[in-house]
């Protein structure tokens, strides 16, 4: 649906964009991550054709961007990062106008009218977009992206000035038109990534840095296989007991937070599992687990650590770190 | 092209800013219709234009400044730019809206000889001959000042230079009898607007002037879609 090969951007001397290439499958959700500055609203800039790329193309549904403007321009619906709003209409108006310049080819009236009910602003249909909230504003600006629904939909940051109802409405939203759209969202909200999107593009410094689903790029990324358990007992016995069981690399007293226990942070050996066996030495010494759990890497996590070190290349379809 | 087009007249006369321009016009058509027929007692029209002339260099760059440079601010030029419409189109409707705005002004200021018709027989050969330099010029000017407003984000930047840039124009001819290489005075001399404006005053209607003042807009229009053009690259 979307392919986008060897994408490079350059300012001056300033590479934006570092040979960036993906392919977005018809009917997913895909999300971009990044720090500020990474070069998110950049792609999704050149991909609407709104920028050209230094060297690189684009493709949507086989029309490329510059070549085949207007006919790949028709398949994107765009909300960019500031809500592209003239002030001094109202809703009505504005979106009316947004209709005759896609040269949308629908019942225009229904047409505006279930857009407004999707993204709930028939409240504010006749005001002035000037005087609404910036709430209100996304949702014009997300309504605007859905007319003549376009069956690609590109959002920079659509949950950005939400309060916490709306951004839970608008991400089912996207749940929702993800069924029959292609979409490409960009966000800083971690979960909000997490919730809605198939696959996680991660960007940094310009380049491509993970392509995977949220589980492939915690699993791919957790390097170290460790456990945290804790276990009332005598912390110097307990160390030497959970070293003695097999598979175990190394153990450590991480302190104690609940009283007459301990914390132990256990690294073990990849694709060992070692909770059978300690369950089995706790009871044997008489050494109560009160807990028991695996440190999978949050998306959270993952973030942090693609965004902190340049040098780490992952893509979970090569399983690993290049 | 149309959508941007009626946008951009409902833009104007959502705003105070197109009942300003036509407003003032208006009313300078009729403090010099006054001056020149009743306290002045001549029937000489195309004075009254050619002060007019005057205060359109004012009020033009106050009609063109905010046509690209708003946008390109508020960041709505990617609404325009991600749609399904060609850069010509965008900059066409924008510059015919503006153009709309001086015409509908011009229009207007007829208003005092049309009410001139009932005591007396006004030259209305002269009266449409400057009528059609004012739109001309105005038509030009009005390219050249949504290519500057493509230029800059600040509307103050686009008028100011707007407005310097019809002064220069005003005053090539003066400079041209000034300059010793012949060459160089008959190439401003091709250029200027004010000797093509002249020859309508007399009720001549110029095809050549008409087409150099066209010639003007197309190629402006021309030269602010390759400026929109080129910011992508940017």
């Amino acid at each position: 649906m979307i392919k986008v090969s060897n994408l490079t951007k350059r300012y001056g001397s300033f590479t934006a964009l570092d040979n960036v290439s993906f392919t977005v499958d018809e009917g997913t959700v895909t999300g971009f991550l990044g720090p500020n500055g990474a070069g998110k609203s950049t792609t999704m800039n050149i991909i609407t054709g709104y920028l050209s790329a230094t060297e690189g193309t684009v493709e949507i549904s086989g029309k490329d961007i510059l070549e085949d403007a207007n006919e790949a321009k028709k398949l994107i619906g765009y909300l960019p990062e500031i809500p592209p709003l003239y002030t001094d209409m109202t809703v009505k108006e504005y979106l009316s106008f947004m209709y005759d310049l896609k040269k949308v080819k629908l019942n225009k009236k229904e047409h505006i009218k279930e857009i407004c009910e999707i993204t709930k602003i028939d409240g504010v249909y006749g005001r002035l977009i000037g005087n609404l909230s910036k709430g209100y504003r996304q949702r014009v600006g997300i309504a605007q992206a859905l007319l003549g629904n376009p069956p690609v939909l590109i959002l920079d940051e659509p949950t950005v000035g939400l309060d916490p109802t709306q951004i839970i409405e608008i991400r089912n939203l996207i749940a929702k038109l993800g069924k029959n759209h292609t979409v490409i969202l960009s966000s800083h909200i971690l979960s909000e990534i997490q919730a809605v999107c198939d696959r996680i593009l991660v960007i940094n410094q310009g380049k491509l840095v993970a392509d995977g689903t949220a589980d492939s790029l915690a699993h791919d990324l957790s390097d170290e296989h460790t456990i945290n358990v804790r276990i009332m007992g005598p912390e110097v016995d307990v160390v030497t007991e959970i070293r003695k069981i097999k598979g175990v690399v190394r153990a450590d007293r991480m302190g104690t937070k609940e009283a007459g226990t301990s914390d132990y942070r256990i690294e073990t050996e990849e694709n060992a599992d070692i909770r059978v066996d300690l369950f089995n030495m706790a009871s044997r010494m008489n050494w109560p687990i009160l807990s028991l759990g695996t440190s999978e890497l949050t998306l959270e996590q993952v973030f942090l650590k693609l965004t902190s070190t340049d040098t780490v290349h992952i893509s979970s379809e090569e399983g690993g770190e290049e | 092209m149309g959508a941007i087009f009626r946008r951009e007249i409902k833009s104007y006369f959502s705003s105070p800013v197109g009942y300003v321009c036509v407003a003032a016009i208006a009313a300078i058509y009729g403090f010099f219709y006054y001056q020149v027929m009743l306290a002045g007692s001549s029937a000489y029209v195309s004075s009254v234009y050619s002060s007019v002339y005057l205060f359109s260099m004012m009020i033009i760059p106050v009609i063109t400044m905010k046509s690209m440079a708003e946008d390109m601010k508020n960041k709505t030029d990617q609404a325009l730019l991600t749609a399904p419409v060609g850069v010509t189109s965008i900059v066409m409707g924008k510059f015919l809206a503006a153009f709309c705005v001086f015409i509908i002004a011009s229009t207007v200021g007829l208003i005092p000889a049309a009410v001139l018709e009932f005591f007396a027989n006004p030259p209305w050969g002269i009266i449409f001959g400057n009528y059609i330099a004012t739109l001309l010029y105005g038509g030009a000017m009005i390219s050249i000042g949504v290519f500057i407003s493509s230029l800059t984000v600040s509307q103050v930047i686009a008028a100011v230079a707007t407005f310097l840039v019809s002064i220069g124009l005003m005053y090539l001819d003066s400079f041209a009898a000034n300059v010793q290489n012949s060459v160089i005075s008959s190439v401003i001399g091709f250029i200027s607007f004010t000797s093509k404006y002249d020859v309508f005053t007399s009720g001549i209607f110029s095809v050549s002037s008409c087409v150099f003042f066209v010639s003007v807009m197309a190629a402006f229009v021309f030269l602010t879609a390759r400026r929109l053009e080129s910011r992508r690259w940017n």
